[in-house]
C-alpha cells in the first residue's frame, strides 16, 4: 500500500484563536476504510474538509497524492484535475450539493468539469443511476426528491467522476433503514475494489460496520485513538471521555443497572 | 411567567379570522407556496399544446404576442388577445377558472388601478359618463383605462402561461442555447435551489414556534421576532452560499459551466412559431383598419 494522505503536525483554527484541529498526524493508505468518529464539534468534518482541500492547515503540512495540498497547488490546472478526479466528497447536507437544475445535470456536472466528451458524460450518467437504482431521478429538480433520494443522488454525483478515494461526511445521517442498508452495501463494494473510503460519524455502529480503522478525535479537537474497530471499540472509558459513548442506567425486572450507550446502540462487548 | 417570545398575535383583534397564529399563517402560506411549485411543475410536465413546443420557440411566440399586444390600440384586438391567452390555457390543460382567478383578477385589478385617474375628466376630457366634479370619469377616460388594463392583462397571461406550462428546467436549457451565459444560468439554478430549501427552513422556524405558542402576544413581540428570523435567515443562507460553492469545487469547478443541453426544435415548433407571427401579424392588420393613425 502507499500513502495517499499525509497529515502532520496539523492545527487548524477557524478563525484566530479558535481551534478547531490540534496536533494532528494521520496516513491513510491506499485502499484503506477510515472512520473518523468523535462528539459533535470534534473536528471530523474540517478533518475531512481539509483531506478534499477545500479548508488548508493553520499551521502543519497537509500531502495527498504526493503532492503538498496547499491552495497554491490546487491554483495549478494539472494538478487541480488530477486531484479532483481523484477525490470525491459527499456533503453532510446533500441540499448544499445539489445545485443543479436537474438531477441529471447533477451527474453530469463532475465530468463536464473535468472536461470529458460528451458521449462519456452521458455513458457515466446513466451507468451510476442505474447502479444507485435512480434513472426515474434524473428528470427531476432536486428540491421535488425527498431526503434519501437527495442522498443517493448526492452520492451519484460523485460516483460518476470515478473518484479512487470517497470521503463521506456523517453518510448516514437523514437516511432511513434501507437507505442505509443500500448504503453500507455501496460502501462494501468500494472495500471489494480497493478504493479509499474515508467516513466521518459518531454513529459507532455504521463506523465499525464498514470501517477496518477507526481514528477517534476528542472533545479538545486531538486524535486519542486510532486502531481495528475492536481495539478502539474495547476502550470503553476513552469513548465515554470523548462523548461517544455515555451511561445509561434502566431497569429490568426490578432492578437498575448502568451500562455504556453510544449511537447506532452500541451495547459493551463481552 | 412565559417569557415574552413564547406569546404570538398578529396584534390585530381577535375574530374569526385571527384564530390561527402568525407563525401558523405564515408557515401556512409558504407551504402553499411550495405546493403551487410543485403543482406547476406538474402542470408543466403535461402532454398538453403548449407543454410540448421547444421552449426557446415557446419563448420567442409568446414574447412575440406580449410585444404586439403592447403595440395594439384597439380594444377589441386586445380583449381578442386576452381571448387568445384563455384559448391557449384552456388548450395546455389549465382551468379557466384558476387562469383567471390567478392572472385577470391580479392583473385587472392593478391594471385598473394603475389607469383610473386616466379615466377621469382632469386627464381625459370628454364626454361624462359618471359626473363627479373634477374627477368625473368620461367616456374616452373610460377606454384609455380599459385599453391599459386589457394590455396588462393580456400581457401577464402571456407571461403566465409561459411560467405554467414551462418546466423550470427546461426555461433555463432554452436560456443557455439562447446563449446566455453558462454561470447566469447556474446561477438562476441555484437561487431556485436555495430559495426552496430556505422556504422550507423557515416553515419549520415557524412551526417549531407555533408548537411553543401558549398564549396571544403583542404586535410588537412578532415584529421583534420575525426580524430576529429574518437576520437568522440571511445568516444561513451566506453560510449555505459558501457551503454550495465548496460542493461545486469538490467537483472539480473552476469558474465554466458547460452544459449538455442540445435542443432541437421539430416541425410542430416552427409551425407554431409561423403561425403566432402569422396571428400577431393580422391582428395588428385589424388593429390599423379599426384605429388608424
Amino acid at each position: 500500500m502507499s500513502a495517499q494522505f499525509v497529515l502532520s503536525d496539523i492545527r487548524h483554527e477557524y478563525r484566530a484563536g479558535v481551534c478547531t484541529l490540534a496536533d494532528i498526524n494521520l496516513t491513510i493508505e491506499a485502499g484503506e476504510h477510515v472512520a473518523l468518529v468523535g462528539a459533535n464539534g470534534s473536528g471530523k468534518s474540517t478533518l475531512l474538509k481539509m483531506l478534499d482541500g477545500l479548508v488548508f492547515p493553520s499551521a502543519g503540512t497537509a500531502t495527498a497524492l504526493g503532492h503538498n495540498l496547499t491552495e497554491d497547488a490546487l491554483e495549478d490546472p494539472a494538478f487541480r484535475r488530477e486531484f479532483r478526479s481523484q477525490v470525491g466528497f459527499v456533503f453532510q447536507e446533500a441540499d448544499v450539493q445539489l445545485f443543479c437544475a436537474t438531477a441529471f445535470d447533477e451527474l453530469a456536472f463532475g465530468p463536464l468539469q473535468l472536461g470529458l466528451a460528451e458521449n462519456e458524460v452521458r455513458s457515466r450518467v446513466i451507468e451510476v443511476s442505474r447502479q444507485l437504482r435512480i434513472e426515474k431521478l434524473l428528470e427531476r429538480p432536486p428540491y421535488t426528491l425527498s431526503g434519501g433520494e437527495k442522498k443517493r443522488v448526492a452520492i451519484a454525483s460523485v460516483l460518476t467522476m470515478q473518484p479512487q478515494v470517497l470521503l463521506l461526511d456523517e453518510p448516514t445521517n437523514a437516511l432511513d433503514p434501507r437507505s442505509q442498508v443500500w448504503l453500507l452495501d455501496v460502501l462494501e463494494e468500494w472495500r471489494v475494489a480497493g478504493r479509499t473510503v474515508v467516513i466521518s460519524t459518531h454513529d459507532l455502529s455504521a463506523a465499525e460496520e464498514t470501517c477496518q480503522r477507526m481514528v477517534v478525535l476528542s472533545e479538545e479537537h486531538r486524535i486519542v485513538a486510532d486502531g481495528t474497530p475492536s481495539e478502539v471499540l474495547a476502550q470503553h472509558e476513552l469513548l465515554l471521555e470523548v462523548n461517544l459513548l455515555h451511561e445509561h442506567a434502566h431497569r429490568h425486572r426490578g432492578s437498575t443497572h448502568e451500562h455504556p450507550h453510544g449511537h447506532g446502540h452500541l451495547h459493551p462487548r463481552p | 411567567m412565559i417569557p415574552a417570545l413564547a406569546h404570538i398575535s398578529d396584534g390585530s383583534p381577535r375574530g374569526r379570522r385571527n384564530r390561527r397564529s402568525l407563525a401558523r399563517r405564515t408557515a401556512d402560506t409558504i407551504r402553499h407556496a411550495v405546493s403551487e411549485v410543485l403543482e406547476n411543475d406538474e402542470i408543466a410536465s403535461g402532454p398538453e399544446l403548449m407543454q410540448q413546443l421547444d421552449p426557446r420557440i415557446k419563448l420567442v411566440s409568446i414574447v412575440l404576442f406580449a410585444v404586439t399586444a403592447s403595440f395594439a390600440q384597439s380594444i377589441w384586438v386586445l380583449l381578442a388577445f386576452v381571448v387568445a391567452t384563455a384559448g391557449l390555457a384552456a388548450a395546455s390543460g389549465i382551468s379557466i377558472g384558476s387562469f383567471s382567478r390567478k392572472v385577470w383578477a391580479s392583473a385587472g385589478f392593478f391594471g385598473l388601478l394603475l389607469s383610473l385617474p386616466a379615466a377621469t375628466a382632469w386627464i381625459s376630457p370628454g364626454p361624462v359618463l359618471v359626473p363627479l366634479g373634477p374627477l368625473s370619469i368620461t367616456s374616452s377616460g373610460l377606454l384609455i383605462a380599459a385599453r391599459l388594463t386589457t394590455r396588462v392583462a393580456a400581457g401577464a397571461g402571456f407571461g403566465m402561461l409561459v411560467v405554467w406550462t414551462t418546466r423550470w428546467t427546461d426555461i433555463l436549457q432554452a436560456l443557455t442555447a439562447m446563449r446566455m451565459p453558462d454561470i447566469v444560468v447556474a446561477t438562476l439554478a441555484m437561487t431556485q435551489q436555495q430559495i426552496m430549501s430556505l422556504l422550507r427552513t423557515v416553515e419549520n422556524i415557524h412551526l417549531a414556534r407555533e408548537s411553543r405558542m401558549l398564549t396571544s402576544g403583542t404586535a410588537k413581540d412578532n415584529r421583534l421576532w420575525v426580524t430576529e428570523r429574518m437576520a437568522f435567515i440571511v445568516k444561513k443562507s451566506v453560510k449555505t452560499a459558501d457551503d454550495v460553492y465548496d460542493a461545486m469545487l469538490a467537483r472539480g469547478f473552476s469558474g465554466a459551466m458547460p452544459s449538455l443541453v442540445r435542443l432541437r426544435a421539430a416541425t410542430r415548433d416552427w409551425l407554431w412559431l409561423a403561425a403566432s407571427v402569422a396571428s400577431c401579424a393580422a391582428l395588428l392588420g385589424v388593429d390599423r383598419v379599426l384605429m388608424p393613425r
